[in-house]
């Protein structure tokens, strides 16, 4: 049971540990909380409508949303213009890219902005930047500059921006991972939006790197850390464990104990069922 | 946000891979009669789109529709991408976006 485990009720209890993939760009941990001051998050990012749909967003309103491990808030879009309806104040119209369909708003204060929608129709492709903003659990974009597409190379030109953008916030993310540890746990724990985490995990990690996990314990922490592992919602009985490393029960009952000290694994249904508090 | 229809970027190689689902191509118009057009893939083979073509065809012409059979495509959206237009280009994206970046895309 949760017992005395409570700070590790589950990972969405502290959002942190592995759900918030690490921000590659951002290496200095203090800059996380300042997002409006960090230029990193406020650059224009290609995207397509699937990966906006699959982004993470944190419960912190603050953070927004991940992709590929980086904060995404000013977003290009390319695709088709549909479903436009002018208002007083604003006009609503999707964006269908091929990908999905995604919903925007585009205020109309000034003649510009009303100039700029009239210019553009139903079923014309356009180019759209925007602010991706989370409304009730839906996401939208606020967009911000809605022209239409005249030359048709920049269709294929998106994709091409936003495959290698991926490629290279991935590829970023993987190195950024492997040089600071060979566990997901502590790299993406600096980015945890709860101070409370935090505070607790940056005392605890640095100086902790996994060398510190020998033996059993390591054997033990690689086998819940294997991606079959981590996506059991109620994780891996100590038998298991058992059978699979084929190792003395109190052996693992040692690991166990211990990992669960450092806050590398918690309980979940029951007391023989662990997780790894990192998410793969 | 709907993401239930996508259409998946295609040329004549992938098309054989989506048979019955939605996709969109680029293709040169070689030769239009009414309700059928004759056009070459960006990986330079033959493809049949069917529909409602607009009255002005340019020469690519881009259309979203369901692929139909392994060379043909009942079109339902229509747009002319001009008269120059970057094939190769358009044929590369088409492969990633099948290959390892097809998480991206469907």
């Amino acid at each position: 049971m949760y017992g005395g485990n409570n700070q590790f009720d589950g990972n969405a209890a502290f959002s942190g540990g592995g759900f918030m993939p690490s921000q590659a760009t951002q290496t200095a941990g203090d800059h996380s909380f300042s997002p409006a001051k960090n230029r990193d998050s406020q650059t224009l990012i290609p995207l397509t409508v699937k990966q906006i749909s699959e982004a993470f967003q944190s419960s912190d309103d603050k953070t927004n949303f991940l992709v590929d491990g980086v904060d995404v808030n000013n977003v290009k879009l390319v695709g088709i213009l549909c479903n436009k309806v002018e208002r007083v104040t604003d006009v609503s119209f999707g964006v269908d890219d091929g990908t999905g369909r995604l919903d925007c708003f585009r205020w109309v204060n000034e003649a510009v902005d009303t100039k700029e929608m009239e210019a553009v129709t139903n079923g014309m492709y356009v180019r759209v930047h925007g602010h991706l903003k989370g409304f009730h659990g839906k996401k939208q974009l606020m967009a911000y500059s809605v022209r239409p597409v005249d030359d048709y190379n920049e269709i294929a030109y998106h994709f091409a921006q936003v495959i290698y953008v991926h490629s290279y916030n991935s590829s970023l993310r993987k190195q950024h991972d492997s040089s600071s540890m060979p566990s997901q746990v502590p790299s993406s724990s600096f980015n945890t939006p709860l101070k409370g985490y935090q505070a607790s995990a940056s005392n605890q990690f640095p100086g902790y790197s996994m060398d510190g996990i020998r033996g059993v314990d390591k054997m033990v922490l690689d086998y819940l850390q294997q991606p079959s592992c981590l996506a059991l919602e109620k994780g891996v009985h100590r038998n298991q464990l058992v059978q699979q490393l084929q190792l003395p029960s109190e052996k693992i009952s040692e690991a166990l104990e211990s990992l669960e000290s450092e806050g590398l694994i918690y309980t979940t249904i029951d007391e023989f069922h662990y997780k790894s508090t990192g998410n793969g | 946000m709907d993401m239930s229809n996508p259409a998946v970027f295609v040329n004549a190689e992938f098309l054989k891979e989506h048979v019955g689902r939605k996709v969109r191509t680029v293709v040169q118009v070689m030769q239009s009669d009414g309700d059928k057009v004759i056009g070459k893939s960006t990986d330079e083979k033959e493809l049949v789109v069917k529909g409602n073509p607009p009255n002005a065809l340019s020469t690519f012409v881009e259309v979203i529709g369901i692929a139909d059979t392994i060379q043909s495509i009942e079109a339902e959206i229509w747009t002319n991408f001009g008269d120059t237009f970057d094939v190769n280009s358009y044929d590369k994206v088409c492969r990633l976006a099948n290959g390892d970046s097809k998480h991206l895309f469907i």
